[in-house]
């Protein structure tokens, strides 16, 4: 919980000072379309949340956004196919792809690095194939099923909050419980801590590695289906572009160590929570999109070498203490 | 043995790989090289290279096949996929492989004056859509930008005559094209005298711009991430209750500036004007809720390019228009006539397939 304090710190600084800046940023309508945004991306991060607390990267996330969201365009329209099968399709192909990832890395003993750089290239070019590189869309069709996109839930007279906040909320608790109080869980985070260690216990790593990127793609999968269903126009070639690394990046701020073994779900959440008030902020603030980078890039330097120098400083001043003799030496734990 | 039966292993399924991405599948290929209808033995070799992927280019391209046909030449079509960086490497290939001639939008006119000057020296080169006047191109097809952006700056004034805060979005700004029409549309806005299309002053970006009844906060970029696209005009409609208009400059802005406006229940209250023919435009005028949009008629650009490099290429250049700019007409279009105009861009689309 404590590694969550430095980013929940960042989150809130960025919140409070735009805020006071321009209280529009907390008007009803710019915080359900923060929340919305926040939880299209979170959905993805949990995704890869899994796959980097294994020691692993997936770098074909974006690449499968792109893919599932073409595809569910391009079936739904250009195809005819039904809901259910559409859904039922881009949530198995996403499945498949994590496990076919999963076997690569595990059975051949390929690099998640190198195998994820593949799905990149090859995701984008069979969507751009498929879809022969035409923007898809849905038109004035099919507003009943983006609504799971674009829909709200009134909450009081003048606030909604946005339905793909529900599948977070829905994805995010399951995922905490699994991490935090299931064995699959526990072995999960003994498995990106020492692997070796983990397979001599007698733990199938093997096995598990392939469910967390399985489970990585398929959040991937639903996030594609989100996205185009919110956005009503799918671009093969752009839709998702980067958002890898939008997602390892809300990961790693959230807490999860790129060597493996640590992060949590709400860290993660709040993680992306901060990249998403950045954009938000800047375009709220008028700052020129131009610079929106930088100053993503540098908030987000900034707020780490702090939570990093307040750890020292606590670190050192506990270090202090004990060589003073005020208490006794606590275990390294 | 074993490495051997491997190697077997790993050389048959690249073959099969290679094997399906060669198929005879008439659609373009990854790379975002459409080889249309294939080389017919003597026949020249031209090229058509666009500044990205994108619906606008599919117009542009039926009027390329519609003129291939009609001046029997073949002509490839490029859509680098990453602006740019794809541009130069396709440009490279093409001029690595040998072509008869090359019409291209630069991405980056001032800085791609090298890379055109090499193609110019091997090959008739054109400009078209956005221009690259510093270069040895012979001609740019396309139009006045600065004088498309006054003309949506006038619609504008039309959808609110009263006045009031406008807001413009776009891709990228380094392109010519949209530094051009951005500074029509400020211009017109701000009532300011005509400026020449080459020679025009920029105003800079952040800074908001007032005239007497209207106000241009900003032109914010997205750089062709839709969701970037769509989350900026949600923004722009968060940090103004009282923004009146948003104008998009590419083709695809305003169809995201009006999934935001219904999103919002603010169709119809924040007008708005748009750039290009996307059919959810065209239908967003039909219905009242977009104000009116300027087309470019992109299948010209494709058509007058292959006509324009089909006699260049025989070493005919009585065809370049004298000032070296070949103009093509832009189009308002309003409620008035929006259908009769979708119904004749359906007719231009269909004559290209």
């Amino acid at each position: 919980m404590k590694k969550i304090f430095g980013i929940l710190g960042l989150f809130l600084a960025v919140f409070v000072f735009t805020a006071l800046r321009n209280p529009q940023f907390v008007s009803a309508y710019n915080l359900e379309n923060l929340i919305r945004w926040i939880s299209l991306f979170g959905i993805i991060s949990i995704g890869v949340s899994f796959v980097i607390i294994t020691g692993g990267i997936d770098l074909s996330i974006g690449s499968l956004i792109g893919l599932t969201g073409s595809l569910m365009a391009w079936l739904l329209t250009h195809r005819g196919w039904s809901v259910p099968a559409t859904l039922v399709t881009v949530l198995l192909l996403s499945l498949s792809v994590g496990l076919a990832h999963g076997l690569l890395i595990t059975r051949l003993r390929l690099q998640p690095f190198v195998v994820t750089l593949c799905g990149l290239l090859l995701y984008r070019g069979i969507a751009r194939f498929i879809t022969d590189d035409q923007s898809q869309g849905f038109g004035n069709s099919h507003e009943g099923l983006r609504a799971i996109a674009i829909g709200k839930i009134p909450v009081g007279s003048s606030f909604s909050i946005p339905v793909p906040f529900f599948i977070l909320l829905l994805i995010a608790i399951v995922s905490a419980v699994v991490l935090n109080r299931t064995i699959w869980g526990r072995y999960l985070l003994a498995l990106g801590r020492n692997e070796t260690a983990a397979r001599y216990s007698g733990i199938n790593t093997d096995r598990i590695k392939i469910a967390a990127y399985m489970l990585c793609s398929l959040l991937a999968g639903v996030g594609g289906i989100l996205f185009s269903l919110d956005l009503n126009s799918v671009q093969p070639s752009g839709l998702g572009e980067f958002y890898e690394l939008y997602a390892i990046a809300a990961a790693v701020l959230g807490g999860c160590s790129l060597r493996g073994g640590e992060g949590t779900i709400l860290g993660v959440i709040i993680g992306t929570a901060v990249m998403r008030v950045l954009y938000n902020a800047i375009n709220i603030l008028s700052i020129p999109t131009h610079l929106e980078f930088a100053i993503i890039g540098a908030v987000i330097l900034a707020g780490v070498v702090t939570d990093e120098l307040a750890k020292r400083y606590a670190a050192n001043r506990r270090a202090v203490r004990e060589r003073l003799g005020e208490t006794p030496a606590p275990s390294s734990s | 043995m074993k490495s051997f039966l491997r190697m077997g292993a790993a050389f048959l399924l690249t073959l099969t790989v290679l094997q399906i991405g060669c198929g005879d599948k008439s659609t373009p290929p990854a790379t975002g090289a459409d080889p249309g209808t294939g080389p017919k033995s003597g026949r020249k070799k031209i090229a058509y290279v666009t500044n990205g992927v994108d619906p606008f280019w599919n117009t542009a391209v039926a009027g390329v096949r519609a003129a291939e046909k009609e001046f029997g030449i073949d002509c490839e079509v490029l859509m680098p996929p990453k602006g740019l960086v794809d541009q130069k490497r396709m440009l490279e290939s093409l001029l690595a492989r040998g072509i008869d001639g090359i019409a291209i939008s630069p991405v980056d006119a001032k800085n791609q004056v090298d890379l055109l000057n090499q193609a110019a020296a091997r090959c008739p080169l054109i400009t078209h859509d956005s221009d690259a006047p510093l270069s040895k191109r012979l001609c740019f097809v396309g139009m006045e930008n600065y004088k498309a952006g006054r003309a949506a700056g006038r619609l504008v004034k039309e959808a609110i005559p009263a006045g009031g805060k406008v807001m413009l979005f776009v891709g990228r700004l380094e392109q010519l094209n949209s530094q051009q029409r951005r500074q029509g549309v400020i211009d017109e806005l701000l009532d300011r005298p005509m400026q020449q299309s080459d020679s025009a002053n920029f105003d800079p970006t952040g800074k908001v711009l007032s005239g007497a009844k209207y106000t241009i906060l900003d032109t914010r970029t997205d750089n062709f991430d839709y969701a970037r696209a769509k989350a900026n005009a949600q923004d722009a409609m968060a940090s103004n209750s009282d923004l009146a208009c948003m104008v998009g400059l590419f083709a695809y802005n305003a169809p995201h500036c009006l999934e935001a406006a219904k999103e919002a229940g603010r169709l119809g209250k924040i007008k708005i004007v748009s750039f290009d023919e996307a059919a959810p435009v065209l239908q967003g005028i039909i219905d009242g809720h977009v104000y009116g949009t300027i087309s470019q008629q992109p299948y010209f650009y494709g058509y007058h390019s292959v006509r324009l490099l089909h006699s260049l290429t025989k070493g005919d250049k009585s065809v370049l228009p004298p000032n070296g700019f070949l103009e093509v007409p832009i189009v308002e279009v309003r409620q008035k006539n929006a259908q009769t105009f979708w119904a004749d861009l359906k007719k231009m689309q269909d004559m290209g397939k």
